[in-house]
């Protein structure tokens, strides 16, 4: 369990929050020139890694806005939260 | 309002704590991002729409809860006419908001059950439930809170000292209020 500082209502508990799983993976122009394999890598695969994750989550059972949050997953350690559409920060 | 029937049993007051459902109220769900969406919610109704995160605004007639940077809850007052699901204010509302696109207009009388606790029982038996931090909510006056009680969504609207009014939705006020009374007879 975990405190997140939705950038909208200000410091909730994680529970009032859906995870949306990793951030900023763009949609391909041409799906439809893509193989099954790259398709594939567009929809199923992500990094997982052990350390800090640029992830989107969304607030439910709050305001139920999408924001972007960095979290070392080793920890939960949430280094910075912004908004969507602003590029990720440096870390 | 559409259904007739009381949500809640009955009212109850444990230990100093009193809860009842205040029916028919108004409830109207308003949503609108530009800046002439806000000023002409104003105009029509009369009342300014809070901007600032968890809060509200009231005139004599009606209140306006911030639920998020875009939405908003306005409810009446008072008790309107039972036999009646036209109001006047969704009216005004859909003439000069919706068929001007500027936003949406949604009622939700029959959708969000209005329950109003009173006591100084209030925010510990929130606090049994919930895992929002009242400490700071409950000394402002007008404070606004979307949160989970007992893993059922609810709004929180601190209209004074020990008053409080929760809105549920229909389907869950039932079994809230039955835990509500189970947990308050143990504080």
């Amino acid at each position: 369990m975990f405190v997140i500082n939705c950038p909208f209502c200000g410091e909730r508990e994680q529970s009032e929050f859906k995870a949306g799983g990793e951030a900023h993976i763009l949609r391909p122009k041409q799906p439809t020139e893509l193989s099954d394999d790259e398709w594939a890598e567009y929809l199923f695969m992500r990094k997982n890694i052990k350390g800090i994750q640029f992830e989107r989550w969304n607030h439910t059972h709050g305001c139920r806005k999408w924001f972007n949050i960095a979290r070392d997953t080793s920890n939960d350690e949430i280094k910075v939260v912004y908004k969507m559409g602003e590029k990720p920060p440096s870390i | 309002m559409l259904n007739y029937n009381q949500a809640l049993p009955k009212d109850t007051l444990i230990q100093d704590l009193q809860m009842k459902e205040i029916k028919p109220i108004m409830k109207l769900v308003i949503r609108g991002k530009k800046r002439e969406f806000i000023s002409a919610v104003g105009k029509s109704l009369n009342i300014l729409l809070p901007t600032e995160a968890n809060t509200s605004t009231q005139s004599d007639r009606l209140t306006a809860l911030w639920l998020s940077p875009d939405e908003w809850m306005i409810f009446s007052n008072q008790p309107v006419d039972e036999n009646t699901n036209n109001y006047e204010t969704e009216q005004l509302l859909n003439k000069n908001i919706s068929k001007l696109n500027l936003g949406a207009v949604t009622d939700v009388t029959d959708q969000f059950v209005m329950i109003n606790l009173k006591g100084n029982k209030v925010y510990p038996l929130f606090q049994t439930g919930s895992p929002f931090n009242f400490n700071d909510f409950q000394t402002k006056k007008g404070a606004v809170t979307q949160t989970i009680l007992t893993k059922i969504d609810i709004i929180v609207h601190n209209q004074d000292k020990n008053d409080v009014n929760l809105f549920v939705r229909r389907s869950f006020s039932q079994h809230l209020f039955s835990w509500m009374n189970d947990s308050a007879s143990r504080l």
